[in-house]
């Protein structure tokens, strides 16, 4: 980037010459070093999946330090970048989730939320007085229309996506993807390719520790957005680990 | 037209009222000014009528009918009084219906906040019961109470709960536990039904009691329906039934004058 | 004067995506003495290393009591401190008001860190310059947290914050797997143990410069706790018994050779990398 400490690049009110802003890229290289975070949109759900990696042994693992969050009883939502944004945009999301079932008296759609949560993202590139998140946004969900599976950029441009990855492995976790049947794919074979695929990003990465979390919402959960039980979460981490072995 | 039913099948006061135009024409409206200040909710508008509960073996049980009054008028036949809150409590409401509606969308909310924080921690009867019993409190400290009588039961942690919170933001528990109409009819019923046997109980004996209570308060309510749902909560969850119809019985009124086809 | 033109300002995300100013304040938290926390299964407890800053004066106050079941210690900027350790008072008495219920610890902690990250996000405000461990005591056990100016908060098995914390958190690692079956006595002398481990050359632990703080059980040398095991603060003649039970450096086998302490310290990391 050549245009760095030409002063065009100090503040989020500011366009360099070339007609960008620089701030809102900057931002999405938080998300870039992030761990990689994969969201799947399939027949009857949605999975999404983050690598989580672990700073320290000393930290409690499973359902404390979470990364994905639940906005409403049907939606969930995995960020990539900065965990302290990503909670703050999550608190956003319940909050517009809540609203809007205060004013319609019915459940939000995934794309009502992420429609409100991207504006919202957006007002952060237009001032120098804050800063863009410095997170990429998966939601997904099931409503009236079906699974549904969105992504918010920094940037606060959303787009709707049958299999999304962010993060620090994305290239990869993406070519994996667009291998995937994913329209004839049940929610729980595809708990199974996430955890692979995210084992398999991993790879690139293995002096770190990690630690996989997922989520998923379908049939098998009454259309509840939920954590996934503790038994299949460890049979598709086991699965995960052999194909990799296979693989190599 | 006068619209409060409560002023219905009252003498009009021809003294001032001659064309029965009061309250609309006179009712206070909400407009501030200087000498009237504001009035709010005075009074119900489309009511429930009793709610009862008791505690049993596994955990607690409630009933209510299913009609919503407007004023004398037996106005809605279908309406639920008997409300799930989250997987461990139930909460039945006697008074204003739209005050309640009200308080079902304030629960329905919290328990989607709680819900999305996906830890260990979920809202059991006592928490409702306080969360509900400071709104109560809160409501008529503002001079603008939610016009309703509430019964919250549950069972969480291997304990049962019933408590009771009003228009007022009083308070209450026992082991039975009846609103409205019902505090004066079914509660000595109750009373001598439960009290001293809240362990030993079975479903099927509480449920009997409840029915009861109901048929009695049939016979004795004019505001009341034969139409009713029963809900329990105990180790596995909330579950409230289909209405049901009590099983009346009108040979008793042969002999009363006044009533039925009267021969002389 | 400034390492670069991106670190004056937290609105202003650096062309690698770092928040300087982020990074600065964690670097607060590295001024303030050692605290370190560690749990069994029964226990939570805290122990803080005070400073005084001359013969005259008394000793700062590392310890704050929130409620009843949870307890903090500080490491940084006391003022800061002070602000967030009366809002998650407020917060967990509003809990018991609307709910009748102690608040659950984890979400006290998310209550401050979700606080902590507007600071670092909207001009005009700097991130806080202080960190905590918060410990505390729910239906699902003991618990240990630390929260840091980031807006980043994490549970732990056992960890330390402050000056020359990776030297606690050495010992800590090395360690904390047997920490679940401790008794309190066990535990507090791991805890003085890895707090040693922060000290500078000459100096030691004595009744003076340590601060205990217990979430659980009354233990052995204790009198006068409440059944359910409430938060308290033991300092001066309270704490010898404990400060006793420590086994002396050179014995301690093996001996733990810390990394020296160097400015480098890679304590808390800004990224959830």
């Amino acid at each position: 980037m050549t245009s760095i400490g030409t002063g065009y690049d100090l503040s989020a009110s500011t366009y360099s010459p070339d007609g960008r802003i620089f701030q809102v890229e900057y931002a999405s290289k938080a998300v870039d070093n992030s761990g990689t975070t994969i969201g799947l949109r399939v027949k009857d759900g949605i999975v999404l999946a983050v690598e989580k990696l672990v700073h320290s042994k000393l930290l409690v693992p499973g359902a404390s330090n979470r990364r994905i969050q639940t906005i409403d009883k049907h939606i969930g939502l995995a960020t990539a970048g900065y965990l302290a944004d990503g909670r703050h945009l999550a608190n956003r999301a319940r909050s517009e989730a809540s609203n809007f079932r205060e004013f319609y008296h019915s459940p939000p759609q995934v794309k009502d939320v992420t429609e409100r949560l991207g504006q919202y993202v957006q007002v952060y590139t237009l001032y120098s007085s804050v800063r863009p998140f410095g997170v990429s946004t998966i939601l997904g969900g099931v409503d009236k229309t079906g699974p549904n599976l969105y992504v918010v950029e920094p940037s606060g441009v959303f787009f709707g996506y049958h299999g999304a990855a962010v993060g620090k492995g994305r290239q990869l976790a993406k070519a994996e993807l667009e291998k995937l049947k994913l329209a004839e794919l049940s929610t729980r074979e595809a708990v199974f390719e996430v955890a692979r695929i995210i084992h398999l990003v991993h790879e690139d990465n293995k002096e770190k520790e990690f630690e996989l979390e997922m989520s998923w919402i379908g049939a098998e959960t009454q259309g509840i957005f939920l954590p996934v039980p503790k038994d299949l979460h460890q049979e598709a981490e086991e699965k995960a680990k052999a194909a990799l072995d296979n693989f190599e | 037209m006068d619209h409060f039913p409560t002023n219905w099948g009252r003498p009009r006061n021809d003294a001032f009222d001659a064309y029965g135009t009061y309250p609309i024409q006179q009712r206070p409206n909400n407009i501030k000014d200087n000498f009237n200040g504001v009035q709010r909710t005075q009074q119900p508008i489309v009511t429930g009528t009793s709610v009862l509960a008791i505690k049993y073996k596994d955990g607690i049980m409630m009933a209510a009918d299913n009609l919503a009054s407007y004023g004398s008028l037996a106005r809605f036949k279908d309406v639920q009084r008997l409300h799930a809150v989250g997987n461990h409590t139930v909460l039945g409401a006697s008074g204003d219906m739209s005050d309640f509606q009200y308080i079902q969308s304030l629960l329905d909310d919290l328990i989607i906040e709680e819900f999305t924080e996906q830890d260990e921690h979920t809202l059991g009867p006592a928490e409702i019961h306080e969360y509900l019993s400071q709104l109560m409190y809160g409501r008529r400290s503002k001079l603008n109470p939610l016009w309703n009588s509430l019964l919250v039961g549950g069972y969480k942690d291997g304990k049962r709960f019933l408590a009771y919170v009003d228009l007022l933001g009083t308070t209450y528990s026992a082991s039975t536990i009846a609103t409205g109409y019902g505090s004066y009819i079914a509660q000595p019923l109750l009373r001598k039904a439960v009290e001293g046997r809240e362990d030993t109980l079975t479903e099927r004996e509480a449920q009997a009691i409840l029915e009861e209570s109901l048929l009695v308060l049939f016979y004795r309510d004019a505001r009341s329906l034969d139409k009713y749902q029963i809900a329990k909560v105990t180790e596995s969850g909330v579950s409230i039934s289909e209405s049901m119809a009590l099983r009346t019985s009108w040979s008793f009124a042969e002999g009363i004058r006044g009533y039925g086809a009267q021969t002389q | 004067m400034f390492r670069n033109t991106y670190d004056s300002d937290n609105t202003v995300f650096s062309p690698q995506g770092r928040l300087h100013q982020v990074e600065y304040a964690l670097e607060a938290v590295k001024q303030g003495s050692a605290a370190v926390g560690l749990r069994s299964k029964t226990h939570a407890i805290l122990l803080a290393l005070k400073r005084s800053t001359g013969e005259l004066a008394s000793y700062q106050q590392k310890m704050y009591r929130i409620d009843d079941h949870v307890g903090i210690a500080i490491a940084g900027l006391t003022s800061d401190a002070r602000v967030l350790s009366n809002f998650m008072r407020q917060q967990a008495m509003a809990e018991r008001m609307i709910y009748n219920r102690p608040i659950p610890a984890n979400r006290l902690v998310s209550s401050i860190a979700d606080k902590a990250q507007v600071n670092t996000q909207e001009y005009g405000r700097r991130p806080y310059g202080v960190g905590f461990l918060v410990i505390g005591l729910d239906k699902t056990g003991p618990h240990l947290y630390e929260f840091s100016p980031s807006g980043n908060s994490y549970e732990y098995f056992a960890t330390s914050i402050g000056a020359r914390s990776q030297s606690a958190k050495t010992y800590l690692e090395k360690h904390y797997e047997g920490f679940a079956d401790c008794s309190l006595e066990e535990l507090i002398t791991h805890g003085l143990h890895a707090l040693r481990e922060t000290l500078q050359q000459d100096k030691e632990l004595s009744i003076k410069n340590t601060s205990i703080g217990i979430l659980g059980p009354a233990g052995a040398h204790e009198t006068g706790v409440p059944a359910q095991g409430s938060f308290r603060i033991l300092e001066d003649e309270k704490i010898d018994v404990y400060l006793q039970s420590m086994v002396p450096k050179e014995l301690e086998a093996p001996p733990i050779t810390a990394p020296p302490p160097t400015a480098g310290d890679v304590d808390i990391q800004m990224t959830d990398n």
